[in-house]
Parts: structure tokens; C-alpha cells; sequence
């Protein structure tokens, strides 16, 4: 069901579904058992979006909450950016897939593509990055993230403050 | 057919190469030749979209066998420098060409051996695809955490509502080349596809039915 879901997304989305689909239901092939197999991943990182901003005024509102192992977000960000207030506006914890590529969507306009380029050396992994808004890519990194080093990635301003990027890399792996 | 010769003007010509007199020269061949100006005129442009999209940061590759290297030679040269008549390293590094040489490949290096040494994660490259964009990335000791500042960036509008989504797991589908994102209740939030130009589109997931 997922298979032909996504498949249906997509060419209707992209407006060729009527293209593809059989002249009559007789001749419809029959449905393609979907693979089980699980992809190989190298890790977890979690991303947010991140307003930060002395202009309490212009906060969304948002109740995102950074996970336990990082409840010091805030204060480590305030060591980097000249603002007080750092809001979680989406956040999205994905696996890093070995042979595909990754994508940490924390909201619809700001996402991270990630691919995996294996474990770096002395712990850590070797990451390529795309950071992207909407349709356009912002900059691409070749990156090693190591787990109690978040990555942050001063993004564009908004409102009263600026928009900031934080990825991190799970620990565990 | 053009002859060697000419494709060597060719190449010295797109590299800049030339001095006042060979350009006038090769531009006044290329008038007289509209075959070897048009090829003149398409591979300045391939040449030019190539340096736009090379990165401006490159890592530097096997930094640490790079230095450990430099370590091993120094120790060499002291011992030999023991040696009536023996040039040192110091005469050598008294060469300014060899001195600045030295100096940013020190650098460079110790940049990137710091940070791995401190244990964070470390920026090997960065490439902006927009030139009105400047990436720069430094550690920062105090945060625990490596930046990179994106400046030059077009701002969001005040007014943008983001859309955001709880996601609790993703499934690729290898077939369509897309990644469908699920939401806590396993219902279906978002599909990653690429267009034509291999660029991602989020499309709304709406289940059928």
C-alpha cells in the first residue's frame, strides 16, 4: 500500500498519472509485492529549526522542546548568536541511510538533505549536506559530525532575529 | 580540422595566457575563422560555468600524514644538520616563497587538526551556488559546536507561516526515487520527490479514499 501510495503522490503531483494508468482495469498488472527489507543505516541525527531572536514579541508560539541529551540548545546557541531567545520551530530525528540519501525536514521551507559518506575516523560520521529552501540549495558541505558536536548552520533572517539550522548526530551509533 | 597549433592558442587563450599582442592576434584569427570562434565562444562558456560551480573550499587532503611528514623531515634535518657543510631547514625556510608556502599549509592544517583534536565535528568544504553568498565556518570552544554562517542570504518574508510536521519514521521507494516521510500515527505527512532538475519537491501527502 505505501508503494502505491507514493507512486500515486507523485504522478499525480507531477501530472502524468493519467499517462501512465492502463486502458481498462482488465488489463491492469497485478500489484508488485513490496521488498521487506529494512535499509542499512549509519546513525540518527536530529534537526531543528531554530528562530532566535531578542524581540519576544515576534515568537511563534511554538511548544517544540529540544530532546533530553540537548536540553542545553539554548545556551549553547546563545554562545554563538548575539540573541536571548531561541525557539524550536520543527524539529525531525531521521536515520541516515548508507545508500540513500536522507532528508531532515523540520518544516516544509527549510530542510537538510544528508548522505552518508561512512564513519569518520576517531568516531563521528562523514556527511555530505545540502541545505535547501524550498526548491533552491542555500550551500553544500562536506561535513564530519561527531555526537556532542551539534552543527549550526546560520540560516536567513526572519521577523526580528534569524533563522537557524541545528543538526546533531545521536549518540549511540 | 584544426591543427595543433591552433588548439594550443586556443587553450593559452581561454586560460588568459596570452600577452596584448598574441590576443590581438588570435582575435583577429578568429574573425577571419567563425568555426574557431564560435568553439572559442562555447568553451569560455563552459569554462566559465565550471569555475562558478567548483567549490571555493576544498579540504586538504591527508592533512595528517601531511604533518606527520613535516615532524619526520624536521628530525631528519637536525640530525644531518650535525654535519659540517649540511644545509638546514632553517636556510631553507629563509626563502620567502618557501616560508609562505610552509606558513598556509601550516595553517590550513592546524585549522583542521585543531578541531579534530577537540573532538568536534569538523567543516571540510563548503560551496554556496549563489556568489551573493559567503559560507564561513569556524569552532566555537565556548558552544561545543561547529558553525556555519551562511551571510548574503535573501531574508524570509515576516509573514511566512512555516509548515511544519511530527514525524516518526521514513520509508524510501527506491522505483519512484522518493522518500515519503509517516507522522506519529504512521499516516503518510509528506513525499520527497525530484523534478527534472533533481530538485527536491515536498508534496503534501494525502492518503486516498
Amino acid at each position: 500500500m505505501t508503494h502505491g501510495l507514493t507512486i500515486a503522490l507523485v504522478l499525480t503531483a507531477l501530472g502524468i498519472a493519467g499517462a501512465q494508468q492502463p486502458a481498462s482495469p482488465a488489463q491492469a498488472p497485478a500489484p508488485q509485492p513490496l521488498p521487506v527489507k529494512k535499509p542499512a543505516t549509519d546513525g540518527k541525527v536530529w534537526g531543528a529549526l531554530v528562530y532566535a531572536t531578542n524581540d519576544a514579541a515576534s515568537l511563534t508560539g511554538s511548544t517544540e522542546t529540544a530532546p533530553a541529551d540537548f536540553a542545553d540548545m539554548q545556551s549553547r546557541l546563545g554562545k554563538v548568536f548575539p540573541y536571548q531567545r531561541f525557539e524550536i520551530i520543527g524539529q525531525h530525528l531521521q536515520d541516515v541511510f548508507r545508500e540513500y540519501e536522507s532528508w531532515v525536514v523540520p518544516t516544509k521551507d527549510l530542510f537538510l538533505k544528508v548522505d552518508s559518506k561512512g564513519p569518520a575516523n576517531g568516531g563521528g560520521m562523514n556527511l555530505h549536506l545540502q541545505f535547501w529552501r524550498d526548491q533552491q540549495v542555500l550551500v553544500k558541505t562536506d561535513t564530519v559530525l561527531k555526537a556532542d558536536s551539534p552543527l549550526f548552520i546560520g540560516g536567513p533572517k526572519w521577523r526580528q532575529g534569524r533563522l537557524v539550522f541545528v543538526l546533531i548526530l545521536q549518540k549511540g551509533r | 580540422m584544426k591543427t595543433p597549433p591552433e588548439d594550443h592558442d586556443l587553450i593559452r587563450w581561454l586560460d588568459g595566457e596570452m600577452n596584448p599582442a598574441e590576443r590581438t592576434r588570435f582575435a583577429a584569427r578568429m574573425d577571419a575563422d567563425p568555426a574557431l570562434k564560435a568553439e572559442a565562444e562555447a568553451m569560455q562558456r563552459i569554462s566559465t560555468d565550471l569555475r562558478a560551480h567548483l567549490p571555493v573550499e576544498m579540504p586538504l587532503p591527508y592533512a595528517d600524514f601531511f604533518n606527520s611528514q613535516i615532524q619526520v623531515r624536521i628530525a631528519q634535518e637536525e640530525v644531518l644538520s650535525h654535519e659540517p657543510g649540511h644545509r638546514t631547514w632553517l636556510d631553507w625556510l629563509r626563502m620567502p616563497t618557501l616560508v609562505a608556502a610552509t606558513a598556509a599549509v601550516a595553517i590550513a592544517g592546524m585549522i583542521i587538526w585543531q578541531q579534530g583534536a577537540q573532538g568536534g565535528s569538523v567543516v571540510l568544504s563548503t560551496y554556496a551556488p549563489d556568489p551573493a553568498v559567503q559560507a564561513r565556518s569556524f569552532h566555537s570552544e565556548e558552544a561545543g559546536a561547529t558553525v556555519l554562517m551562511l551571510d548574503g542570504l535573501e531574508d524570509m518574508p515576516a509573514d511566512k507561516k512555516f509548515v511544519t510536521f511530527r514525524i516518526k519514521h521514513t520509508e524510501n521507494d527506491h522505483e519512484a526515487a522518493t522518500t515519503t516521510l509517516y507522522g506519529l500515527h504512521d499516516e503518510p505527512l509528506l513525499v520527497v520527490a525530484k523534478d527534472a532538475r533533481n530538485q527536491p519537491r515536498l508534496l503534501a501527502a494525502t492518503p486516498r479514499g
